[in-house]
């Protein structure tokens, strides 16, 4: 349970640069959610075509066409989410979310282009997601290109007022069992 | 002593003339023998004589004046005559303090019926003129959640249990995040703080 100091803290950090853990945590959702559909997706498809013509379609983790499809994908994924809201199913989770360097609304354009360049932090053993750790603004090879930038944006302080909210509660439990 | 007995008789008969002490020119006529025409007043006549003119007169003259004071307040300009009225020397003559000690507030509040002054009153522009933000903003939310029940109204409207799990891993992530931004900073040593946010967000922070 968090106490009072620490929350007051968190409700400071609103707006802030996002540190690695929440967007590393946050794309590891993404890429569960966004595997998931995929698959879901899939399956589906191999359902409407087993009803329709009655063949069976099977997809191989190697087959080049689902492989350059779940790349398209994950383009679309992300790209959308960006471009329409800011944040991912992840982001959001973490409450984070991307906002152009300055801190205004990333522009859906900016969007789409840090979709595209995502990828390239994923070259030379990912050294482009070093910039998180190390660069002054947190920010990613993508990010620098995309002229991007994530910041924490959930709503810390109804989360203030829900942890009060809770500690009032138990305090009144106390006093009535007590 | 017959010459004297016939002087008596005589003045008997015609008294000497009596003189007005201020007008000793004007002599007063005598009264004559008491008779049945005592009671008239020989000015009475001219006296309803002039009452006759001086009635009418009067009404007329009345009249006029109504006319006239009509006439006059209906050529009369209030509002030019209230501009050139100086109402600051005119209220620095009055005794406010005096004034007000002679009020009697309660019996006046007394006889204000308040929902007939309220129903004509039009709240909205008066609203329009509070600056509600400004006023939120000098509530201290935690104070009043922790004092008040209205605590138990947020837990319970918006206490669920996924709120609170994702309380707890932002909570926690943003502790995580700090940590190793704490170890990185020590490792690599930066010559220049690092700015917290971007510029904008900065901005509205400051500005909220």
């Amino acid at each position: 349970m968090s106490t009072p100091a620490r929350q007051d803290a968190l409700v400071s950090y609103q707006g802030h640069y996002a540190g690695a853990v929440s967007r590393f945590a946050a794309y590891s959702i993404d890429l569960v959610v966004s595997t998931a559909v995929f698959a879901l997706a899939l399956a589906a498809i191999s359902w409407g075509v087993r009803i329709i013509t009655g063949h069976d379609v099977s997809w191989n983790r190697s087959n080049i066409v689902v492989a350059v499809i779940f790349v398209i994908w994950q383009f679309v994924y992300f790209g959308y989410c960006w471009a329409v809201s800011g944040r991912t199913p992840g982001m959001a989770m973490l409450g984070i979310r991307v906002v152009r360097a300055d801190g205004t609304i990333l522009p859906p354009k900016q969007a789409i282009l840090r979709s595209l360049v995502f990828p390239l932090s994923f070259l030379l053993f990912g050294l482009g997601f070093i910039g998180i750790l190390v660069q002054h603004e947190h920010r990613a090879l993508h990010d620098l290109i995309a002229g991007s930038a994530v910041v924490y944006s959930w709503d810390a302080r109804a989360a203030h007022l829900r942890f009060l909210a809770r500690q009032a509660e138990l305090a009144e439990a106390d006093i009535t069992s007590g | 002593m017959r010459q004297a007995g016939l002087t008596a008789v005589f003045a008997l008969l015609d008294p000497p003339p009596v003189r007005s002490a201020s007008h000793p020119w004007r002599v007063i006529a005598p009264d004559l023998v008491p008779g049945h025409t005592d009671c008239v007043n020989p000015r009475d006549r001219l006296r309803a004589v002039s009452r006759r003119v001086t009635d009418p007169a009067e009404t007329l003259a009345q009249e006029a004046t109504e006319r006239v004071i009509d006439l006059v307040v209906n050529a009369l300009d209030v509002n030019e005559l209230a501009a050139r009225i100086d109402l600051n020397a005119l209220l620095s003559r009055v005794d406010v303090d005096a004034l007000l000690k002679k009020l009697d507030v309660d019996a006046l509040l007394d006889q204000v019926d308040l929902n007939a002054l309220l129903a004509r009153v039009d709240l909205k522009p008066v609203l329009d003129r509070v600056d509600v933000n400004d006023i939120v903003q000098q509530i201290d939310m935690a104070a009043l959640v922790e004092k008040t029940d209205l605590g138990a109204v947020i837990a319970s409207s918006t206490g669920g249990m996924t709120s609170e799990a994702l309380d707890a891993v932002r909570s926690g992530a943003v502790g995580l995040d700090k940590f190793v931004d704490r170890w990185v900073r020590r490792v690599i040593r930066p010559k220049q703080p690092w700015p917290a946010a971007p510029a904008a967000l900065l901005t509205a922070q400051a500005e909220s």
